[in-house]
């Protein structure tokens, strides 16, 4: 796969925030890529750079081999779709989707039957027919992202960027827009760079997952790579699947606050500080009393409470340091069990299960 | 008990919603009673009277067309008829050059709320100084030997001075431009400010250049803002009578000229035809503004 965009070392500050320090990355032609990144982390301000509303104060962006950090958004030929949808309130849902063939600076296309077939075509792809005629206003919120999509991808972009696209709208409509995301970035055969605070979300619909960190790339992997192993504690931390432990590395074990874990036989990942990192789903509960194995762990907690999802249920745990410890128990093996109020309990893993930064 | 209570509260609500049109209409009372007593009443007494006998000196009750049939037969008054339509256009289409460039500079540019509040203040600081020192203070500006004819002569652009700029139409219109200027800037600024930023970036995202945007984006989006502007500058510039007095040295006559002279003399029923003339063009004109866009569906 040819690479599309080519960012290298990007940074911009706002006063003395850094909000990029250092961006180097390289998006590859007809994928999908999630970029995951928790509020605050530069994900927007990204988006932006690339897209040229905003001048990055160091670097370059290549887009087809060609340096456009200079070049005007309008000239740029890359797509963006906003978290609130940016319709043209004036137009109906027919002329906002031909507002960018009609109006662009470059190459536009006058004559009416190209438009409108042109239209016709991307309605028909993203669903929107029979609601050409209306104002944008009067449809609901996911025709509206309908509308700024087709709008966009009318124009043939060789990228479409969408920042948090699905963040407007409600739950059930966004398990249903993520599969048809996809399946029309496939039927359209573009880069989708697609920014998200939700790791499930990033996690779902992306071939490439990057990890924003601090105006850093944290991670670039597949969905896999980065679930089951974060590049570092702060990955960890963000996916929200994992129990995370201070400490240090000392003669075979990782000392923390909560105890002494003798390690697994794989090298501890490299990372800025260290940590111990165990999955929820990794974890299991048992009476205290029961025995363990030889390739176990196993810290005692006090059981707080316990939040049922349908096919999981997680439990939380106090440890002795005020600590939240989470457990998932998946409830397709068993039933879910009842666990005594503050009672005590042993939490146990394998070894071999955590996650090692040293 | 907690059954007592839902009974109870169904049983009330009927009651409630019966009651509350009939209250609320208590709300429009005083206003109602007010426009009437000082609005409407004079307003159909004018109507009224305009169809009353002047003699010279006095003024009777008996009905006749006269003072209609003199007021469309008589040059001076279809002139200032007329006078008033070209001057209300041409300061229209000057406040909406000069209040639109600055409005957009105010509204769309400046991103900073607390400057844009600072620089809508600017504009009304004419309004600090009153009406006459500032018409007056046109006349030491304006006039023959006054600042921009000395600077045009002593630049060497002009040689004798211009008379055109005192005591004429154009210094009718320059003042008239000034004054209500700021009418046009702050509702325009107004809708322009409420543009969000995301569909101008969205617009340049799909190639279209600044003046494309600002023709199919920008303009309509503030097209509610020209008409409000543009209704608060009509019905003023329509009833205005010092400036021009002041500024043309009687040398232009508009309708709100032609009222003050016919009060001034006693001739009432004339004066009456004047107002009924000017009202009902404001009511035109309003009415035409207002069919140029749905302010209801817009605001």
């Amino acid at each position: 796969m040819s690479t599309v965009l080519q960012l290298k070392s990007i940074t911009k500050t706002y006063g003395d925030m850094r909000a990029l320090s250092g961006i180097d990355l390289a998006l590859p032609g007809d994928a999908y890529i999630s970029l995951l990144g928790p509020s605050g982390s530069g994900k927007t301000t990204l988006l932006r750079v690339i897209a040229g509303f905003e001048q990055p104060d160091g670097g370059a962006i290549l887009f087809d081999g060609k340096r456009i950090d200079t070049v005007a958004p309008h000239k740029r030929g890359i797509g963006f779709v906003f978290q609130n949808f940016a319709l043209f309130p004036h137009l109906s849902v027919a002329q906002n989707i031909a507002y960018g063939l009609e109006n662009r600076d470059v190459d536009p296309v006058t004559d009416r039957r190209v438009v409108d077939a042109r239209v016709r075509d991307i309605i028909s792809l993203v669903g929107l027919s029979g609601l050409e005629g209306r104002a944008v206003t009067q449809i609901s919120g996911g025709q509206r992202q309908r509308v700024a999509l087709a709008r966009t991808l009318v124009t043939e972009p060789r990228m479409v960027l969408l920042d948090e696209p699905l963040g407007a709208l409600d739950a059930n409509l966004r398990a249903r827009m993520r599969a048809e995301l996809r399946a029309i970035r496939e039927r359209c055969g573009v880069t989708f760079l697609h920014v998200t605070g939700s790791e499930a979300e990033a996690l779902a619909m992306g071939d490439t997952v990057l990890v924003l960190e601090s105006g850093r790339i944290a991670q670039s992997a597949d969905s896999d790579t980065v679930y089951n192993r974060p590049a570092s504690p702060a990955v960890a931390r963000f996916l929200n699947c994992y129990n995370l432990f201070q400490g240090r590395i000392e003669a075979g074990a990782f000392v923390g606050g909560a105890g002494r874990f003798a390690l697994g036989a794989s090298a501890p990942t490299r990372a800025a500080t260290p940590a111990y990192a165990i999955r929820y789903d990794r974890v299991s509960v048992r009476p205290r009393d029961a025995a363990i194995g030889e390739d176990e762990i196993r810290i005692e907690a006090n059981f707080v409470a316990s939040e049922y999802s349908g096919a999981a249920v997680n439990s939380f745990f106090a440890l002795d340091d005020g600590r939240v410890f989470e457990v998932e128990s998946h409830l397709s093996h068993a039933a879910p069990e009842t666990y005594a109020e503050q009672g005590r309990y042993a939490l146990v893993w394998k070894r071999e299960d955590a996650l090692v930064y040293a | 008990m907690s059954m007592m209570a839902v009974a109870e509260e169904t049983e009330m609500e009927p009651v409630v919603e019966k009651k509350s049109p009939g209250k609320a209409l208590w709300l429009l009372a005083p206003g109602v009673i007010w426009m009437s007593l000082f609005l409407v009443l004079p307003m159909l007494m004018m109507v009224y009277v305009s169809f009353w006998t002047q003699t010279t000196f006095t003024i009777e009750p008996t009905l006749t067309l006269k003072s209609w049939i003199t007021f469309f037969t008589s040059d001076t008054y279809l002139g200032a008829l007329w006078t008033t339509v070209r001057i209300w256009l041409i300061v229209l289409v000057a406040t909406v050059l000069v209040g639109y460039p600055a409005a957009l500079f105010v509204g769309l540019f400046v991103k900073n709320k607390a400057l844009q509040t600072v620089l809508l203040v600017l504009c009304v600081i004419p309004f600090w100084t009153s009406f006459l020192i500032r018409v007056l203070a046109w006349r030491p500006m304006l006039g023959k030997e006054g600042a921009i004819n000395m600077i045009l002569m002593n630049l060497g652009i002009t040689d004798a001075p211009i008379e055109v700029l005192l005591f004429s139409e154009l210094s009718v219109i320059i003042g008239m431009t000034q004054i209500y200027c700021v009418f046009m800037v702050g509702p325009i600024a107004f809708m322009l400010g409420r543009i969000d930023t995301s569909i101008i970036e969205a617009a340049q995202d799909l190639g279209a250049g600044f003046w494309r945007i600002f023709r199919t984006i920008i303009l309509p989006l503030s097209m509610p803002g020209v008409v409000v502007g543009a209704i608060f500058v009509s019905v003023m510039v329509l009833g205005e009578f010092a400036t021009s007095a002041a500024l043309s040295g009687r040398k232009v006559n508009l309708l709100g000229n032609i009222i003050v002279t016919q009060v001034g003399s006693l001739k009432w029923a004339f004066a009456a035809v004047a107002g009924v003339v000017l009202t009902i063009l404001m009511g035109a004109v309003v009415a035409a503004l207002l069919r140029v866009v749905d302010l209801r569906k817009e605001l």
